[in-house]
Formats: structure tokens, C-alpha cells, sequence
């Protein structure tokens, strides 16, 4: 009998509480139910909190009880407390991840018992481990549905941790190309050098546009993504860029200042021998191979 | 004053003078300045020798002396700077041909080859010279107006005079203004005739001033920078720019003055897409990345002034990259530049910008730093921290020692690309001599009428396989001078950038 009043009871609360996501405190309740007494109040919060239906918090010195979201509930079911821990501490840092020594020092477990809580979660299939691309031995742990983050994955240079320079050089290639195809319309345009120079930038948005229609990439590229590659363009010294008026970034192709210097064309500019060469010994510019390859 | 300059100097004066006057010039190179008999201890040569090619030196203006301690006796010093402007020869040549016509060339070839001379004496040898031969259109009269215009534009100058101090006899060189000379046209065609110059009063030695012509290949390379970024038309606006930069300013100051724009329309008015859009394209130019041009201020319609320091600057950029692109691939001239724009850099943020593989950036970067193209600049952090601290480390370019490093390896080059002619040469001097005898005897048979037979026989004396020796040796020798005068381009540009101070 007293069975039954105690789940009445917890079916109320619950309600109360399900209607109130931001939280209700002992007060809301005494409010909702006043034929209840404290002392089963309190059984009957303890057990809800037991089964793990509520969190707890401390709000201006009341207790505040917030339900918890249904598919959390069920994700730790059947566990233990310990997995409990450092299953809202992980769920607490996103998709940034959290690392394993920060869940250690947080959640005040040891070494060996926190390597078992985390296999088991993951053999649970409710977190994964996500490897760092910036530092190949640290890695991070995040719930298992959660796509990491681009500081985490890289984002779309890195396939598994790994840089795709290739993916990366075509890319550049196929920009340089979009950007050359508008370059000349500055030459001798008879609408004036401004009218040109702008006739030959292209926005970074531009350029996205061309390279998802070319369709050489299965990631979705961004227009920061695109940025990026536009940039490594102006490090090649085969574009510069420039701000227009409204904040964005436009982008040229140039030709370098000067043709190939007198210096790489002759042997010697690129020889890696050039400091060992003498006048007399084993490398000479007499005998050397490369000079007569050159003269050939 | 390196090492290889010295080896690249000693070579050029091999090529040019001998073996005595290389001697004679390798010592004065090594020593710095010395007097003629600590020249006869060292070389071992004959005194007489060792004056002579002192002589040739100090005629070529490839070495000056000054009086030593004890005032009666001078220390001689070699001009290793001038000695490379031998090989320069064939691009002066070739400019003022392109800007006063073959007339002219040969006026400047003959200048140069007899280092000084008066104006009577140079005039009257090239006339005498090309009197009988097939462009009988020079005569005496044409050649003196081109003379007075080289004069007039400052390609040849009046040789400096030495003067004798009191009390001391070594005598100083002293730089004379030039004036344009009034030469007798009428004694000049009655010398030529006559073949006699004794007459005729001339003490003024002339001299070809090579500082107009490097004028001439800076504006050259700026204009050709300009239009190679952005189109003719503004390489042509620079060019007037610079014309215009010379009427107010020594022709290598850092900055030149303002120039208005008015002043500039004015001189672009026969070209009418520049002076339609002149203020675009002065914009245009400012703006783009070289900065060639900066605007001065607003008075009289807009002032713009010529950065030439940092237009070299930009050029040496411009060529250093392209030696990292050709030395270490193009991904090490991506981190070269970026290292450039960042001006001081972590390497992290190297693998970040420059989007390669970890592995390969921090290949190339420590290739870079080895190669002495980057520098390295170590950060400690405060000694508090203690052990944890670990120093950061940020790579940056020093532009100056780096264009030193350029410039040591274009000196090596020069080196190795005269040696190597010179191998050449002396590998094949026997079939070369041969040709050159057949050749002399084919046109001495040839001024004497002989039948065509006779000469034809003559020719064959040289084999077919020797004659196709020949030409490849003539190939690979035409090859080594190309790169020649394109290294000394290179030098150019960075004896420009190191012309002002840092």
C-alpha cells in the first residue's frame, strides 16, 4: 500500500518536473503536492535521485532538481557510479573532448580504475577516443554521436589524423587556375587599370563556388577552407590579395616581379655540391659533371 | 671582399689581360694596398712587368693608388668592383645601340677598349677604320654629333686629371665636370684624310661613365617589374615617373621627391589610354604589392614619390625566391615567404599556414636554416618558471645577410663559369688555333684574288668531325658567356640593394 503511494508520489514529482525543464526546488513542490509531508519528501527525492533521475544543484542555497534528459538517462543505465562521473564529465566538454588526465584530476579516480570505466563506456558504444591532429600521441574522448571538432579532426585536410598534402596541392592548382583565367583582364583594359584590377580579383566565396562545381572534392569545402588554400597561393608568391571596401578578402593572380634570376640558371645556382667546389680536388668546375650535362 | 670574389676577380683578369697582370692583380687582392716593390717580392715577377701591368690596371680603371706614409712613394689598390664590370661590356654595347644607334656602339666599343682617350684621337681611329670598309655611310661628321650627344647625356665623361700636390709626389686623381666638347668638324675630315692627328690640340680624355648605364638597367628592371605585373602602360608611367624623378634628384637617392601629377599628365599627353586613366593607374601601381610608388601628398593634384631602396628591396625578394624555389623546391620558397609576410614565426604556426605534412614543413624548414636562408631567433621566457619553461623559437629572415649569402654564391658561379670556358679553350686551343690560322689565310687569299679553288682547298684542311668539334665547342662557349652576362644581372640587382645602407 505504501508502495503505491510512493509511486504516486514520484510520478508527480516527475510530472512537476517535466513541465518545469529549467528546475523546481522543495518549495515548488510543497506548492504542487501540500498534502505531503517532509519526511516523505525526502525519501521520495532520494530514491528519484538514486535511479538517477534528477540532477542535483545548489542555486542561491536552495536545492534546485532538474530531470534528466531522457536519452542521458538511458545512456548510463545499468552502470555505476564511477562511469556516472566520467561519463558527465566527458559529456561536459562537447565535441572539444576531454583529455584523460584532465578526467583523472577531476574526477579523483585511479589510474588503473579509470583505463577499466573507460573501456567499459566505450565498449558501451557511448564515448569514442578521438586522436588529436596536432599532437599525435594525445587523445581525447567525447560521446560517442558527437562529430569532433575542427581544432580536434583538422577538418577536411585531415583524413583519419592523417595531412592530405596531395588533396591539398590539387586544390591549389585548381584555384591558381580560376585565378589566372581573370588575371589578364587587367592588361591594357580600355576601361581603365581599376575596372581591370577588379575584373581580376576573386572573392574567396567566388572560388568556392568554381571548386564545388568542378566536383573534385568529396568534403564539403568551406569558404574558410578555401581561405586557407587561397592563402598558401599568396605564399607561393603566385597571388596577392587584397580587401575590398565591404571587409572581404579578394585575391589575384601575379607573375613574380622578375624573370628567373641569371643565378638558377647556371648549374652552379642550384648545385648541392656549390660550397665543396675548388679549384683544384675531387669537385672542380673543370670536371664537373653537372656543367657538362648543362652544356650538352 | 670575399674569397670568391677574389677567385671570380683573379679569373676575369686572366680572361682579359694575362696571366702577369692576374698575378699582379690576385696579389694586390689578397694584400689590400701595397707599393710596387712589395709587389715584385710577393709575385716574384720582373719589376718592368709588374709596372706594366700596373699600368694596364690603373688605365682600365680597375685599380687606384694614393700616396703612401712617407709621400714619395704610392700604394696600389685593386678595384674588385670594377673588374666585374668586364663582363658588363657586351650589355653597354647593346644599350646604346638600342638608344643612339650603331654609331654610337661603335663609338662606346672603341672608348672602352682604349679605356681613356681624347676626342680627336677616338674619332679620327674609328673613321680611318671604317673609311674603306662596306657601310661607307660613317664619316667623321655624323660620329662627332654623336659624340656630342653621348657627351650631353652623360654616357661618356671627361677622365679624371692627376694633379701634383706640394710636398708630396705622388699625384691625386682628381674628377673634372664634364663640358660638352666643340670639336673642329673641318680638322677632324683633314686629319682623316691625312691620316695625321699630330695637328691638332686635343688634351681632354674622355671616359665611358658607367654609372648612367646602370641608371639605365635599374630603370629598366623597375619599368619591366611594373609591366610584368600589371600591363605596358604602367611600366611606361613608371619610366616617366623616373625621368621625372631626375630632373630634381640625384639619379640614386633612396626616395625621390614628389612628383606632381600635373607634371605627369603633361608628359603623357601623346598616349591616350595612360593620361585618360593616369590617376588609376598611379593608384593601381602604389597599390600593388610591390610599392614601387607612394603617395606623397595632395597639393597640386595628387604627389607621388619613387621608393627605389625598396624597389630593390622587392627585387632581391623577388630573386631570392626564386633561388629557394630552384635550390630547395617549390613548398621551401611557400615557407620562405611565409616566414617573409610573418616577419617572426613559430614553427607550429609554419605548419599551419603552409598547409604541408608536418613531417615534409619541418624538413624543409631546417633545410632552409641550414642552407642560411632563415635565421633562427631562440625566445627564453622568464627565468622563474624554471625547467618547464622551454624557449620558443621563432625563424625570420635577416634580407642583408641573406642577399650576402646570394651574392657569395653568384661570385662562386662567376667563377666557375669563366674557369670552365677557359677549360674549354685551353682543351681545344690546338683545333681553335687552326681555325683561326685557316680562316686568316682563307681571307688574306681572298684580298688577293686567288681562285676560288685554291681557297676551297684551303677550307678543307679542316675535317668534317673537326669542324663539327668546333661547333659544339662554339656552342658550349656561346652558352658559358650567356650565363655570364646573366649572372651579372643578378649581381646588379643585388649590388643595387646593397648600394643603400641598412
Amino acid at each position: 500500500m505504501s508502495e503505491n503511494i510512493e509511486d504516486d508520489l514520484k510520478e508527480k514529482i516527475l510530472n512537476l518536473a517535466k513541465k518545469n525543464p529549467k528546475g523546481i526546488t522543495d518549495k515548488d513542490i510543497t506548492v504542487a503536492i501540500p498534502e505531503l509531508t517532509s519526511s516523505e519528501l525526502v525519501t521520495a527525492i532520494n530514491k528519484l535521485l538514486q535511479q538517477g533521475c534528477f540532477d542535483l544543484y545548489n542555486q542561491g542555497g536552495s536545492l534546485i532538481y532538474r530531470l534528466k534528459t531522457q536519452a542521458n538517462k538511458q545512456a548510463v543505465k545499468g552502470a555505476d557510479n564511477e562511469e556516472k562521473v566520467v561519463f558527465n564529465l566527458i559529456e561536459e566538454a562537447g565535441n572539444k573532448g576531454i583529455w584523460i588526465r584532465d578526467i583523472r584530476i577531476r574526477s579523483n579516480l585511479a589510474n588503473t580504475q579509470l583505463t577499466k570505466v573507460l573501456k567499459s563506456l566505450e565498449s558501451k558504444k557511448l564515448i569514442k577516443a578521438v586522436k588529436c591532429v596536432n599532437a599525435s600521441k594525445k587523445k581525447v574522448y567525447m560521446l560517442y554521436n558527437l562529430e569532433p571538432d575542427r581544432s580536434i579532426s583538422g577538418g577536411a585536410w585531415y583524413q583519419d589524423q592523417d595531412f592530405e598534402s596531395e588533396f591539398v596541392d590539387i586544390l591549389n592548382r585548381q584555384c591558381l587556375r580560376f585565378l589566372q583565367q581573370r588575371a589578364d583582364k587587367i592588361k591594357n583594359n580600355p576601361r581603365g587599370p581599376i575596372i581591370g584590377r577588379t575584373q581580376s580579383y576573386a572573392t574567396a566565396s567566388e572560388v568556392q563556388k568554381y571548386i564545388t562545381d568542378l566536383g573534385i572534392s568529396n568534403v564539403k569545402l568551406e569558404v574558410e577552407d578555401v581561405i586557407t588554400i587561397l592563402n598558401t597561393l599568396v605564399y607561393d608568391g603566385k597571388a596577392e590579395s587584397s580587401v575590398y571596401p565591404d571587409g572581404n578578402r579578394v585575391y589575384r593572380a601575379i607573375e613574380s616581379l622578375i624573370p628567373p634570376p641569371g643565378l638558377v640558371q647556371v648549374p652552379c645556382g642550384i648545385c648541392p655540391l656549390v660550397l665543396k667546389c675548388c679549384s683544384t680536388g675531387l669537385v672542380t668546375p673543370q670536371e664537373c659533371t653537372y656543367m657538362t650535362e648543362w652544356l650538352e | 671582399m670575399s674569397h670568391q670574389l677574389g677567385r671570380a676577380v683573379s679569373e676575369i683578369l686572366h680572361r682579359y689581360f694575362g696571366e702577369i697582370v692576374q698575378q699582379v692583380g690576385k696579389d694586390l687582392f689578397t694584400y689590400g694596398s701595397k707599393p710596387i716593390s712589395m709587389i715584385v717580392k710577393t709575385t716574384g715577377l720582373p719589376r718592368q712587368q709588374v709596372i706594366e701591368s700596373l699600368r694596364t690596371l690603373l688605365k682600365f680603371d680597375l685599380a687606384t693608388f694614393e700616396p703612401s706614409v712617407n709621400d714619395s712613394i704610392a700604394d696600389y689598390k685593386l678595384l674588385p668592383d670594377n673588374v666585374l664590370l668586364l663582363i658588363r661590356y657586351p650589355r653597354y654595347l647593346l644599350q646604346i645601340k638600342s638608344k643612339f644607334g650603331s654609331e654610337a656602339e661603335l663609338l662606346v666599343e672603341e672608348l672602352l677598349q682604349q679605356a681613356i682617350c681624347t676626342a680627336t684621337v677616338l674619332l679620327v681611329t674609328i673613321a680611318t677604320k671604317y673609311k674603306d670598309g662596306k657601310e661607307s655611310n660613317i664619316n667623321v661628321i655624323q660620329l662627332k654629333d654623336t659624340f656630342v650627344s653621348l657627351a650631353t647625356a652623360a654616357y661618356i665623361q671627361q677622365a679624371p686629371v692627376a694633379e701634383l700636390k706640394e710636398d708630396c709626389e705622388v699625384p691625386t686623381l682628381v674628377p673634372v665636370a664634364t663640358i660638352v666638347p666643340d670639336l673642329d668638324t673641318r680638322a677632324l675630315i683633314q686629319a682623316v684624310n691625312t691620316g695625321n692627328i699630330a695637328d691638332i690640340n686635343d688634351n681632354v680624355y674622355w671616359r665611358v661613365n658607367y654609372d648612367r648605364f646602370h641608371q639605365d638597367f635599374r630603370d629598366d628592371l623597375m619599368v619591366k617589374a611594373i609591366a610584368r605585373r600589371i600591363d605596358d602602360n604602367a611600366g611606361e608611367l613608371t619610366r616617366v615617373l623616373l625621368q621625372q624623378m631626375y630632373l630634381s634628384m640625384p639619379a640614386w637617392a633612396a626616395e625621390s621627391g614628389p612628383v606632381p601629377v600635373t607634371e605627369l599628365r603633361e608628359r603623357c599627353a601623346d598616349k591616350p589610354l595612360i593620361s585618360q586613366h593616369i590617376n588609376h593607374y598611379l593608384k593601381v601601381i602604389e597599390e600593388s604589392g610591390a610599392g614601387f610608388i607612394r603617395r606623397y601628398g595632395e597639393a597640386g593634384g595628387g604627389q607621388y614619390s619613387v621608393r627605389v631602396r625598396h624597389a630593390a628591396q622587392e627585387l632581391v625578394h623577388a630573386a631570392l625566391d626564386h633561388l629557394v624555389t630552384e635550390r630547395l623546391g617549390s613548398h621551401a620558397a611557400r615557407i620562405f615567404r611565409l616566414i617573409r609576410t610573418k616577419k617572426y614565426i613559430d614553427e607550429e604556426d609554419i605548419q599551419k599556414h603552409a598547409m604541408l605534412p608536418n613531417k615534409e614543413c619541418k624538413e624543409l624548414t631546417y633545410k632552409l636554416l641550414e642552407e642560411h636562408f632563415i635565421s633562427l631567433q631562440p625566445m627564453r621566457k622568464a627565468a622563474s618558471a624554471g625547467a618547464m619553461a622551454k624557449a620558443i623559437y621563432l625563424y625570420h629572415i635577416k634580407l642583408h645577410d641573406v642577399a650576402q649569402s646570394a651574392t657569395e654564391l653568384c661570385y662562386r658561379s662567376l667563377h666557375n663559369v669563366v674557369r670552365r670556358a677557359h677549360h674549354e679553350r685551353a682543351l681545344h686551343s690546338r683545333l681553335l688555333d687552326k681555325q683561326r690560322r685557316v680562316r686568316s689565310i682563307v681571307h688574306q687569299m681572298r684580298l688577293r684574288g686567288e681562285p676560288a679553288q685554291n681557297i676551297v682547298d684551303v677550307e678543307e684542311t679542316l675535317t668534317p668531325p673537326e669542324l663539327a668539334v668546333l661547333q659544339s665547342i662554339e656552342k658550349r662557349l656561346k652558352q658559358l658567356n650567356t650565363a655570364e652576362l646573366e649572372l651579372d644581372k643578378t649581381l646588379f640587382i643585388l649590388k643595387w640593394y646593397f648600394m643603400y645602407p641598412q
